[in-house]
């Protein structure tokens, strides 16, 4: 049979000769677009940051009552220069060895007695009861993420990201390179296309999103209650059918890539992974940070995720997936981290 | 040129191209490419500053962002009509062809939706609209090396999806059938 990229490309509903939308001229309404949106002088043009006003559903949604904000408006935010000077100027320090290394997969502890995932959601539902939430838009992540290429050993990228979303609901992102690690060496980063040591703490991105429009799941608060976050995860997810064991990690990670939860969302959270199949308890392990946590693995092919939780509270500490199977094209062997993600607080 | 100027060539260039990008995602609408092509251009427009050099990743980019707001509105609608039951194509077919059939079809759709979001389009992005993984990147808003690391791992969920497909029509009844009948889902 085929390979898979093969197949698909066979199965493309559209191919690029495809009479209704082959190259050509344009069409009436194209062309009334274009010169719609090239017409008016400069000065009476819609100023950026405000949509123009479409037709139909879309514009419908788009449109609201009061002016809405594109997030693909790019803009330096004051906030975010202030944070990424104080972050360059705090993480920042002189050069000695690169932190290049790529990291060893998480280790479990020999004489740690693994806990049931049942057994972690009760204690979770017990440090929930007293009521307080704690549940906060935006999220505080460490990665190390390897990279690869067809012509390149691959190589680990370790990048912070701090999400912060404010009073008028537009939200700033800052990305620093860094590995807490090796605080002050020169760390690995992926530039325009290539790859190279910067300083550590040196800022990849800062961008600043308009005002979202989008109300839907993972934007709209999580509930914290496991059946009304089941139907949540699985709208962030765009599914009408119960989540998979993979799906699950996957949308949690959307989660908690969108959301700081609180105590109350964090329980109800490890309730859905006790339910979920084929997560198994292997015992305590250290992450990258220094925290102690229960880990969980789930084997799925060519690859191991463990999931890391806080033994107290189940917050989602981390998550680590791990080759098993070597991938000699992009020189991947088995056992290589592929990822680990840290969730700080 | 003027950024007016470049914005138009890219426009005229790439209308088709990324109108093909937007009907290969909205499954069969093709009553709704023409408007959401026409918001992908104008959130282009008021972002023309940006237009890179080699404008069709980034197109794609823009139209991506696009479609994942319209078709979450899309979703919310369908599960509603489903519901009332009353549109003969929310139904869906359930039956799928086999992996080992000639003419690949429906069941690699089938096989890709049961992927996450994100695999799927980094899979589409090379395959439909065959972008090299540099352009995968620019599309992503990535490395190149995250990209080619995303297409990586993306394969081999669907070579495993493919696997596991087969492994059903080789162990089922003589019809092939999918385990949980599934909405296709986008990317």
């Amino acid at each position: 049979m085929a390979d898979e990229l093969e197949l698909l490309r066979r199965a493309n509903p559209v191919p690029s000769g495809d009479p209704r939308f082959g190259d050509g001229p344009l069409g009436h309404e194209a062309e009334r677009h274009l010169s719609r949106l090239m017409g008016p002088p400069a000065d009476e043009r819609p100023r950026p940051g405000r949509f123009l006003p479409g037709r139909g559903s879309l514009g419908r949604l788009l449109r609201g009552p009061r002016p809405r904000r594109t997030r693909l408006v790019w803009a330096l935010a004051t906030t975010a220069a202030v944070a990424m000077t104080s972050l360059a100027l705090l993480l920042a320090g002189p050069s000695t060895t690169p932190a290049v290394a790529a990291p060893r997969p998480l280790v479990v502890r020999a004489d740690s007695t693994p806990v049931p995932l049942d057994q972690l959601a009760e204690r979770a539902e017990g440090a929930a009861a007293d009521g307080s939430s704690g549940l906060r838009k935006g999220t505080h992540v460490q990665s190390w993420s390897m990279g690869m290429s067809e012509d390149k050993p691959p190589i680990t990228l370790p990048v912070e990201r701090i999400v912060r979303w404010n009073a008028d609901d537009s939200h700033t992102e800052l990305v620093v390179a860094t590995d807490p690690r090796h605080p002050g060496r020169p760390v690995l980063s992926e530039g325009d296309g290539d790859s190279g040591l910067v300083d550590d703490g040196h800022v990849i991105s800062e961008q600043t999103f308009p005002p979202s429009w989008s109300d839907a799941p993972p934007e709209s608060p999580p509930p914290h209650d496991a059946k009304r976050l089941r139907a949540y995860l699985q709208d962030a997810q765009h599914t009408d059918t119960p989540l998979t064991t993979p799906e699950l990690l996957d949308v949690t990670r959307l989660l908690l890539d969108t959301w700081t939860l609180g105590t109350r969302e964090d329980a109800a959270l490890v309730r859905l992974l006790a339910d979920a199949e084929g997560l198994r308890p292997v015992g305590q392990v250290t992450d990258r940070l220094g925290r102690s946590g229960q880990a969980y693995v789930y084997d799925a092919t060519g690859a191991r995720q463990m999931l890391i939780l806080d033994p107290v509270t189940g917050a989602v500490l981390g998550l680590e997936s791990t080759a098993t199977v070597a991938d000699p094209e992009y020189g991947l062997k088995a056992g290589d981290v592929m990822d680990y993600i840290a969730w700080m607080r | 040129m003027s950024n007016d100027e470049t914005f138009a060539a890219a426009y005229r260039e790439h209308y088709w191209a990324v109108s093909r990008y937007v009907a290969r995602r909205l499954d069969g609408r093709t009553s709704e490419v023409e408007e959401v092509v026409a918001e992908v251009f104008t959130v282009a427009w008021r972002r023309r500053s940006d237009l890179p050099a080699s404008p069709l990743p980034w197109l794609y980019g823009v139209a991506r962002n696009c479609l994942s707001n319209a078709v979450r509105g899309y979703g919310r609608r369908r599960r509603l009509v489903d519901k009332l039951g009353h549109d003969e194509t929310a139904h869906g077919r359930q039956i799928v062809d086999s992996p080992d059939s000639e003419q690949p079809g429906d069941w690699v759709h089938d096989a890709l939706a049961r992927l996450a979001p994100a695999d799927q389009e980094v899979l589409r992005l090379t395959t439909w609209e065959e972008l090299g993984i540099d352009e995968v990147a620019v599309a992503l808003g990535c490395g190149s090396r995250a990209a080619a690391m995303r297409l990586h791992r993306a394969r081999r969920r669907l070579r495993a999806e493919i696997d596991s497909m087969r492994t059903t029509v080789a162990a089922g009844p003589t019809t092939p059938r999918r385990d949980t009948p599934k909405e296709q889902r986008h990317g």
